[in-house]
């Protein structure tokens, strides 16, 4: 299929004749998105195709006119920029990609602690100019690379949002290009230019607009958005090495790292309930111990080596790996404190040992190298992000695992690891992210398939699991019910009257129901 | 075709892309900001993931299943990219996925195919052929610049100066055996036989006529009886570590010579104390790390292996991830000459942006090499320096090209000539 040659033109008087491809070469660098997360499973396989076109926008306002030819000529649509799921891909014939890197204007408040930033604009070029002020954001789980919109929208997991809280709560005013072109303002931007509040005055819909997990594409395009950032420490943070071993190094009178083995699980869950009780501590998590692994070997093959060992299944066992950043945020007197709190709480309490550990970060402080996450195997999905208690955390990751049994192989095996999880908001909460890697050319990837889209979802039900990602790697059909009064019903009616051409990112979030609709091998069996 | 260069053996290392774009990014630890954030020039000029690897890794991938065929565009895709290597260095922090074999092994392809390389490279190439050298100048001119009684024959040394500075940038040439001169050290030539390095025909994927060129240079040389050879040029400096021992399907170790370039030989002299700077040079300059020279000069070591069960390698394997490229010689030379001042640029090393000038783009692509080579300067200008300083000579010209036709003051050199400067 292509674009008609009327759009085309349209959409090319735009952006102008360089921003605009039909060319099937350019097209097929789009092919599937960028991508990563879920990469050859079902959704990939079976639904992601080329796009008809690619269009370039500058401008919020570059947007809105192409959003709104879209909508003359009915033409579906995909909002990119750095784009990283199955579902953000085209599923549909005459499908264009709406590349969104070209707008990458930043502006820094540091008086009044935000950013502003356009959707082209990453979170470690974010970090390293918050840095600059003595300010700072949580760089997620989902790496550095990631757009900070799309990801404020979505996710943003990170061992700092102990202390930082979740990315969706520091969203102020935001600037959304509705499915069928109208420019929504939120909060106080609605009202003025200055986007410094969230929550009014004026229409606070951010709710709408994130919903549980974001939208992945389907319920239009945020431009804009102004996001909080926090006070940091003064000392500079050194950068240091030559890739793959670059990293940086920590001012060690203002910030720390720490390593502790933990005697069993249940003392590495108290110890980090009190910890927050005492609200001391940055960041807080239990480390899988793929991670330790990954990160010392020298490449794939050693990984391997050291991997496939009873010595490695006997450190999944037995270790239990509490990491723990301090940061003497006001003072180095508070990290002397903290540290003092800490260990009184960790080794003292709950017979920690303190370990070694290198006082510098690659991991979370401005870089989240997450695309290691793909060398063991090449193929990988995180099944579950949930946002419940500690307590949840842990019996679901421990449920999973035992799941997982049944799918290893194919799946890679990880002797029974439940997964990361960790306490956020000084202990308010507690986070689940299931891990899976897989070979995605294994001839038998169709049963990763189910182990994704089916079993996982019907486990989640079974035992109560509210798990965001699950709204969008699952079918609603099942979800949907077990979720609320009928979150199906819910997300399709607000889908349909924000988006009645339904143009943006279609079939999304229904894209699993249909492709269960499609395939053979997963049944609706619920 | 050559094991290194078959496309088909690169399959997983296009396949398996996740789309991270750590091809296109600085590695994030040294992520400067937004502006100068991007390091793969080719997706600088034009942003469509087509022209970064993320993209190009698809479209190899569909070009190899023939999914896609031959157009002005898939041509275009191909060769306007400098090859630089920034891509690779930033893939391999995370994946180890091959990307310069790959985007390599695709212009072999559209050579094997009769469809590349393009008419600008043919021109070139047909030059080295008839002339041995790129410019189509005269071999009779190739050591005008050579002073008599400045060579010893029979040295163990034989210095080989590359197109650039025999033809167009003769005080490259004269620098560096001025340098030789006071250091004491007796050098040779390749005298007649001393022809292009070949990279310009490698790199462009004429894979066949590169390996004859690499042949007979090599054999040149053994027929001088010396060991070591020496050169003033990062591209002549990769063509004989990497591209020889790639093209004859060796490695760099099991090569009978050892190849230094200018930088390394006098880093070392000075270490040893055998020279010494004794004159000031007042400036505030920059380094620009030539790609050739820093991220892609790593050994080249042949594999003849396979990916098994997710991925995994049946042999060993020992890659080039940019680490011990040539990054702190420069430096040390630069840091102890005499009222020099030294800044760093926002990208720098392994995360260094290209000049502009590689993979065939200052033949086929003047537009695109002048526009990489301006944002280069733009980024020293914006650390208020009064001149790039690069140990290549094709940097040096892009940037006096890019600086002209762009309006802009800094003045761009040779390391040589620095050097030179410092000494006498």
């Amino acid at each position: 299929m292509a674009i008609p040659k009327e759009a085309y033109e349209a959409f090319e008087s735009i952006v102008g004749a360089r921003y605009i491809s039909a060319d099937p070469v350019v097209l097929e660098a789009y092919c599937g998105g960028r991508m990563g997360h879920g990469k050859d499973l079902g959704i990939d396989r079976e639904m992601n195709m080329l796009a008809a076109g690619v269009v370039m926008p500058l401008t919020t306002e570059e947007v809105q006119a192409v959003v709104k030819v879209a909508n003359r000529y009915k033409i579906p649509y995909l909002p990119a920029s750095t784009y990283w799921v199955t579902h953000c891909a085209a599923k549909r014939d005459d499908q264009i990609i709406i590349d969104l890197k070209r707008m990458k204007t930043l502006k820094i408040d540091e008086k009044n602690m935000y950013a502003t930033v356009e959707s082209g604009v990453i979170y470690s070029q974010l970090q390293e100019e918050a840095m600059k002020r003595g300010l700072y954001i949580t760089v997620p789980g989902g790496g550095a690379q990631a757009a900070v919109i799309p990801n404020h929208l979505t996710w943003g997991l990170s061992p700092l949002n102990y202390r930082n809280g979740m990315p969706c709560r520091r969203i102020l005013g935001t600037e959304w290009v509705l499915p069928d072109g109208e420019i929504l303002n939120l909060g106080s931007l609605s009202m003025s230019d200055d986007p410094f509040w969230g929550e009014g005055p004026g229409p606070d819909l951010r709710g709408l607009m994130r919903g549980w997990t974001g939208w992945f594409g389907a319920l239009g395009i945020v431009t804009q958005m102004t996001v909080k950032l926090l006070p940091f420490q003064p000392e500079p943070l050194i950068k240091s090495g030559i890739s793959p071993d670059t990293t940086l190094l920590l001012p060690t009178n203002r910030m720390k790292w720490y390593n502790f083995r933990m005697p069993d699980r249940q003392s590495l869950v108290e110890a980090m309930y009190e910890m927050g009780r005492c609200e001391v501590g940055a960041a807080a998590t239990k480390v899988p111990i793929f991670w330790r692994y990954i990160a010392k070997s020298k490449s794939k093959e050693d990984f391997w080596e050291q991997w496939g060992t009873e010595a490695a299944e006997n450190d999944v066992k037995n270790d239990h790996i509490f990491r723990v950043m301090l940061i003497g945020y006001t003072s180095e007197a508070q990290l002397e404190y903290e540290e003092r709190v800490l260990m009184d709480i960790v080794v003292e309490k709950y017979g920690g040992k303190a370990g070694r550990t290198r006082q510098s970060d690659e991991s979370w402080i401005k870089n989240a190298d997450s695309a290691g996450m793909w060398w063991m195997t090449g193929g990988y999905v995180s099944v579950e992000v949930t946002v419940d208690t500690i307590d949840c955390a842990v019996k679901g990751g421990e449920g999973l695992a035992e799941l997982k049994k049944a799918y290893t192989p194919p799946l890679m095996e990880d002797y029974g690891d439940p997964g990361w999880f960790q306490v956020s908001e000084l202990g308010h909460n507690g986070y689940l992210e299931f891990l899976t890697y897989y070979d995605p050319d294994d001839e038998d990837i169709k049963k990763t398939d189910e182990w994704v889209y089916t079993a996982v979802p019907k486990f989640d039900v079974q035992v109560g699991l509210f798990n965001g990602f699950k709204i969008y790697e699952s079918p609603l059909e099942l979800t949907g019910k077990a979720y609320g009064p009928n979150v199906k019903d819910w997300m399709l009616k607000t889908k349909a009257i924000f988006d009645p051409n339904n143009l943006s990112n279609p079939p999304v979030p229904a894209d699993v129901d249909e492709l269960i609709e499609k395939v053979d091998w997963l049944k609706k069996e619920w | 075709m050559n094991i290194n260069y078959d496309l088909a053996r690169y399959e997983y290392d296009m396949d398996k892309c996740v789309g991270c774009k750590g091809c296109v990014w600085v590695d994030h630890i040294y992520m400067p900001g937004v502006r100068f954030g991007i390091k793969c020039p080719s997706n600088i000029y034009d942003p469509f993931d087509a022209y970064a690897y993320v993209g190009r890794s698809k479209i190899g991938l569909a070009f190899l299943k023939g999914k896609l065929d031959y157009s002005d565009k898939l041509l275009d895709v191909i060769y306007k990219c400098n090859l630089c290597g920034a891509c690779d260095a930033g893939c391999k922090r995370n994946l180890d996925l091959e990307q310069i074999p790959v985007l390599e092994a695709l212009r072999a392809k559209c050579v094997a195919d009769g469809k590349g390389p393009l008419p600008a490279h043919k021109k070139v190439a047909q030059n080295i052929e008839e002339n041995g050298n790129r410019f189509g100048a005269s071999q009779n001119n190739r050591f005008k610049w050579l002073p008599d009684g400045a060579v010893s024959s029979g040295a163990d040394l034989v210095y080989f100066p590359g197109c650039a500075a025999s033809y167009i940038d003769n005080d490259i040439a004269k620098a560096t055996i001025e340098i030789l001169k006071l250091s004491g050290r007796a050098f040779a030539t390749l005298e007649d036989r001393d022809h292009c390095c070949g990279h310009p025909v490698a790199e462009v994927g004429m894979i066949d006529q590169a390996k004859k060129i690499a042949e007979a240079n090599i054999q040149a040389l053994k027929d001088t009886g010396a060991k070591t050879i020496l050169t003033s040029c990062a591209e002549c400096y990769k063509a004989w570590k990497v591209d020889y021992p790639k093209l004859l399907a060796k490695s760099t170790a099991d090569m009978d010579y050892k190849v230094i370039h200018l930088s390394e030989f006098v880093d070392d002299l000075l270490e040893k104390g055998q020279i010494n700077f004794t004159r000031d040079v007042k400036m505030k300059v920059t380094w620009h790390d030539p790609c050739h020279l820093g991220r892609q000069s790593e050994p080249w070591v042949h594999w003849e292996g396979t990916r098994g069960k997710a991925g995994i390698l049946d042999q060993p394997k020992v890659y080039r991830r940019g680490t011990e490229g040539i990054y702190q010689a420069p430096r040390n030379i630069l840091n102890k000459i005499p009222g020099l001042e030294i800044v760093e640029m926002p990208r720098t090393r392994e995360n260094t942006l290209c000049c502009g000038s590689g993979g065939g783009a200052r033949e086929a692509f003047e537009d695109y090499a002048q526009s990489i080579g301006a944002e280069r300067i733009e980024e020293a200008e914006s650390i208020s320096v009064e001149a790039i300083v690069s140990g290549c000579p094709y940097c040096k010209e892009n940037f006096i090209k890019a600086g002209k036709s762009a309006g802009k003051d800094v003045k761009a050199y040779d390391l040589s000539e620095l050097i030179l400067m410092a000494l006498k």
